[in-house]
């Protein structure tokens, strides 16, 4: 190849006695243009690779949910783009670096490990009677019934008699017609980002499973053991079926009501409801709640308990320790009459019991609420909402006797699991208490820290009960039917009647929640806890107050809302959590990136610059693109390219470009080592320059002294900025132009972009492409600098990204002039952004810039 | 300029062949590997855009096939099941690129035309 180019430089040089036949000039041009071509490919490559390492390193730092399918599209997207790019290495430097292939397999197998699904096999029975559960086989039947298990073997305690559908049993229906691998596609072409999408992917998941065969030996292992239920406990017994996810107590998390449980359902009836309760395993908020936790979905392998039904009387939920006050010594129970459910879901306020641990316990505080309704075994089936008589309905649910009993019984969890236990009960029609399950309780503990009580601020509403502490401030939004959560602003207050779980996938994107009502034991309370929402619930007249009252300040520690934006009060507020951290998927991502996103080979010019010392897939893409650059602009050159290769020159004066024309740049032919502007054919070529020289660029804005501070700190940590580094390419900027084409690799100072354009008569080849990247300043600076360029070319039709500090801005299909309008604003943006970031620590100068662009890119059109 | 399109889901090939006659482009479709390489033996396919899991024979396989019986055929490997060692091997075989679903159209386009653009049948 080199040989070639020599010949052709000589060539064009003229140093060549006799002229080349014009078929061999072609030859020679073709081939030319195939090396720009591969050359263009590569950065495409690298481009999009360095996109996913900044989405990976996104992702492991930020706020934003993610699932196994991202991580797994990720390392894909990384490996394909630097297969990419080794190859089209490879054809430009005619094999040399071919090791990079063996490289990139071995890396790709160090990430494989992090990304590989776990594969349980169908190893345990189908089946198992919940007496032989016990927390040993807690990855067989899911956490919540290896703890009742447990609790009836080691404890004695009782428990309804049933029996488990075990994981086995579970992946066997999994398996059954390949109903995994179709739910993971689905997943994975889903955007999920988007609850529109989320809730249509949710409900096509469920009624797949839903419209999936049970495998003939599932099928009947159940009804076998429900036969034995039956000599147990009575021919034709009713049951409760209830999710037991495997490993849903692993983080802490609280699951509960994420999924489906179904009460008094009849035998014959049992085969599809556990269907149902497998296909919630898919339900919006168990989907929202993994992602936003970071449980990959093969993790949860859906185990169902199938319990004798009991006929309460009254229950409740029970917690060993107050969540608010998780070291103090009370023991807190909630309760209805009739069923738990309305506890347990929040659909009215249950009687609060306070009892005080000592020899014996004692009943310190009863508040006893006024309960219309309660929820009992319907006699056909499933369960029914009835009226109480009015006499009934303000009594207490339960007596001081049997308070004491419930506290007594949540000690004992909390005794014999060691840490504060959160146990739903049931009073069966003998007056036993049933314990229905355990699991560890959910502490929020930052009472202490709560917010001065007397703030003096106008308040909007006040009353009702601390569900989570803290102080939240946004949007006041009602949702009142699922279509208002669809419509559910980021960032914005949720006002509801009901402190109902289906408004759990919203948390991870809402300031504080108010409801009218609901109780702290409530699942929406449980999950507001932990994700760090505040959350104030029994507040009467919320909706009224709240629905179009604008930005508001809810203090859930002092129990008030305030209108507008208290800053006082969100000062105290402690940053928010970052979800993922420590979640098995986080693990997963964290494990990968460490093959992918570190930058190990820094000097180019030092010995170990070397495939071998290629660690990661980014040492890789650094490699190949410092390569390609020498490949195509310096050995090139060596061999005669410079014949190619212009330097640009404006009358006189030459400037720091170089020209490559890839066939029908120039106006005609252009002798000698440089071209002039104005011999230049290419429309997205002259509109960048145009967009280039419009407007004089001031120098580096005055930064003050931290931006300054910031730039030498900067510096000092970013290893691309040592001096070393600059190769000879980052010195130049280069134009690849066509008469309709044109790319532009630049380093101004301390960033880094490429802006690449195609603009003829057909629109829908047309695009323009913009990235852009680096600086000197702290990465907040940074930042704010890529987000300002962002706002401006939004608004110009771009689709914009920002990841980091990195600006990706691609737009597709306008007609020619057009086009040539959107590159001239990229010449602008590229001049006069450079250096910006150290200025963009201060409000008082981002302002008034972003006003003298907004005006100097208007004037560019004119 | 003429597209073969493989994927085993019919709503996707009814959807793509929709969105890019728009753009002008002519498209055959078929649903499995087998019927791939018999509409290639028929039709002057320009690129080639092939899902990767397929019942029967699978993407990679057909991939394999295709390339053997037209070396310079350009094929831009498009899946619903993300998987680094699929994405590869794909790569191996000389797939032009590997892409997921869901991919913008205009992203798509993009791609096609610069698989044909290589294979000499787009200057």
């Amino acid at each position: 190849m080199a040989g070639i180019f020599r010949a052709l430089g000589n060539l064009l040089r003229g140093s060549r006695p006799e002229p080349p036949s014009p078929a061999r000039l072609e030859a020679l041009r073709a081939e030319y243009r195939g090396r720009c071509e591969s050359f263009r490919r590569l950065l495409a490559a690298n481009n999009a690779a360095l996109d996913v390492m900044a989405s990976m390193e996104e992702a492991l730092r930020g706020q934003k949910p993610f699932g196994m399918t991202f991580v797994r599209g990720q390392c894909a997207r990384a490996a394909a783009n630097v297969f990419q790019i080794v190859r089209q290495l490879s054809i430009l430097a005619n094999g040399r670096y071919d090791a990079l292939f063996e490289r990139l397999k071995e890396i790709q197998a160090a990430i494989a490990p992090h990304v590989e699904p776990h594969s349980g096999g169908v190893a345990g029975p189908l089946v198992l009677p919940l007496a032989e559960a016990g927390v040993d086989l807690a990855d067989e039947v899911g956490g919540k019934m290896a703890s009742l298990g447990e609790i009836v073997r080691r404890l004695g305690r009782r428990i309804p008699p049933g029996f488990a559908v075990t994981a086995s049993g579970y992946r066997r229906f999994m398996e059954a017609s390949d109903l995994q691998a179709e739910i993971d596609r689905r997943i994975q072409t889903a955007d999920a980002s988007r609850l529109d999408e989320l809730f249509a992917l949710s409900s096509a998941l469920q009624g797949l499973i839903l419209a999936a065969p049970l495998p003939g030996d599932l099928k009947r292992a159940i009804l076998e053991a429900y036969r034995s239920l039956e000599v147990q406990a009575g021919e034709g017994v009713r049951v409760a079926l209830r999710s037991s996810a495997v490993g849903e107590d692993a983080l802490g998390a609280s699951f509960a009501g994420q999924y489906q449980s179904e009460l008094n359902v009849p035998g014959d009836e049992i085969l599809e409801t556990y269907k149902e309760i497998v296909a919630s395993k898919y339900g919006l908020t168990a989907m929202t709640y993994r992602l936003t936790r970071g449980i990959p979905d093969e993790d949860v392998a859906m185990c169902v308990g199938c319990m004798a039904m009991v006929g309460a009387e009254a229950g409740g939920v029970a917690y060993s320790r107050d969540p608010l006050d998780i070291r103090g010594g009370a023991v807190v129970v909630n309760a209805v009459h009739g069923l738990p459910k309305a506890v347990v879901d929040g659909s009215f306020d249950p009687d609060v019991f306070m009892v005080e641990r000592g020899e014996p316990m004692r009943l310190a505080r009863a508040e006893v609420a006024r309960k219309p309704t309660k929820y009992v075994c319907d006699p056909a089936q499933g369960i029914a909402l009835v009226d109480v008589p009015p006499e009934e309905a303000g009594a207490p649910s339960l007596t001081e006797a049997q308070v004491l009993g419930v506290a007594a019984l949540a000690a004992d969890m909390e005794e014999f699991y060691g840490l504060p236990q959160d146990i739903e009960f049931a009073l069966a029609p003998d007056g036993g208490i049933v314990l229905l399950q355990s699991r560890p309780l959910h502490e929020s503990g930052r009472r202490e820290e709560a917010a001065p009580s007397d703030s003096g601020l106008p308040v909007l509403l006040s009353g009702g009960t601390t569900a989570a502490p803290g102080v939240g401030c946004g949007a006041a939004f009602a949702v009142r039917k699922d279509a208002d959560a669809l419509r559910f602003p980021d960032g914005a207050v949720l006002v509801a009647a009901q402190a109902h779980p289906r408004w759990a996938p919203l948390l991870s994107r809402t300031a504080a929640v108010v409801c009218e009502a609901g109780s702290a034991a409530g699942h929406l309370a449980n999950v507001a806890r932990e994700y760090g929402v505040p959350a104030l619930l029994g507040v009467a007249g919320a909706l009224e107050a709240l629905d179009g009252a604008g930005e508001v300040t809810v203090d859930a520690d002092n129990r008030r809302v305030h209108p507008g934006r208290a800053e006082e009060l969100l000062a105290l507020r402690p940053a928010p959590r970052n979800l993922m951290e420590g979640s098995p998927v986080h693990a997963a991502l964290a494990g990968a990136c460490a093959h992918v996103v570190p930058l190990n080979l820094i000097d180019p010019d030092a010995p170990e610059f070397t495939p071998e010392n290629c660690r990661t897939l980014h040492d890789i893409t650094r490699f190949c693109h410092e390569k390609s650059v020498r490949e195509m602009f310096l050995e090139g050159e060596q061999a005669g390219l410079e014949g190619f290769s212009k330097q640009l020159t404006c009358g006189k004066s030459k400037l720091k470009y170089w020209v490559i024309d890839l066939e029908d740049g120039f106006d005609g032919p252009v002798e000698g080592r440089f071209v002039d502007i104005t011999r230049i054919a290419s429309g997205p070529m002259r509109a960048l320059w145009r967009g280039m020289t419009a407007v004089p660029w001031a120098g580096p804005p005055a930064a003050d002294a931290r931006g300054f501070l910031a730039v030498v700190a900067g510096a000092a940590s970013n290893p691309e900025l040592e001096p070393t580094v600059a190769s000879a390419f980052a010195v130049k900027n280069y134009f690849m132009i066509s008469r309709d084409f044109c790319n532009l690799q630049s380093r101004f100072g301390f960033h880094f972009c490429t802006v690449e354009a195609q603009a003829g008569d057909d629109p829908q080849e047309n695009y323009v492409s913009f990235q852009f990247k680096g600086g000197a300043a702290d990465l907040p600076r940074r930042r704010s600098r890529a987000l300002l360029v962002a706002g401006l070319l939004e608004e110009r039709d771009f689709r914009v990204e920002v990841r980091e500090d990195a600006l990706f801005a691609r737009l597709e299909g306008l007609d020619k002039a057009a086009t040539l309008d959107r590159v001239a604003v990229l010449g602008y943006v590229v001049i006069h952004t450079r250096q910006l970031d150290m200025a963009m620590g201060n409000e008082a100068v981002i302002g008034p810039l972003r006003e003298k662009m907004e005006k100097d890119i208007a004037g560019l059109s004119g | 300029m003429h597209i073969l399109l493989v994927d085993d889901e019919t709503e996707f090939l009814e959807l793509m062949t929709k969105r890019l006659d728009r753009r002008n482009f002519q498209v055959t479709t078929a649903s499995t590997g087998e019927a791939a390489l018999e509409a290639l033996a028929r039709i002057p396919v320009d690129v080639v855009v092939l899902d990767v899991r397929m019942p029967g024979m699978g993407g990679i396989e057909t991939l394999r096939r295709l390339k053997a019986m037209a070396p310079d055929i350009e094929v831009i490997l498009l899946t619903g099941h993300a998987n680094m060692e699929v994405a590869v091997e794909g790569m191996e075989l000389g797939a032009f690129d590997y892409l997921l679903k869901p991919v913008a159209i205009n992203d798509l386009i993009f791609k096609i035309q610069d698989a044909a653009k290589k294979s000499g049948k787009l200057t």
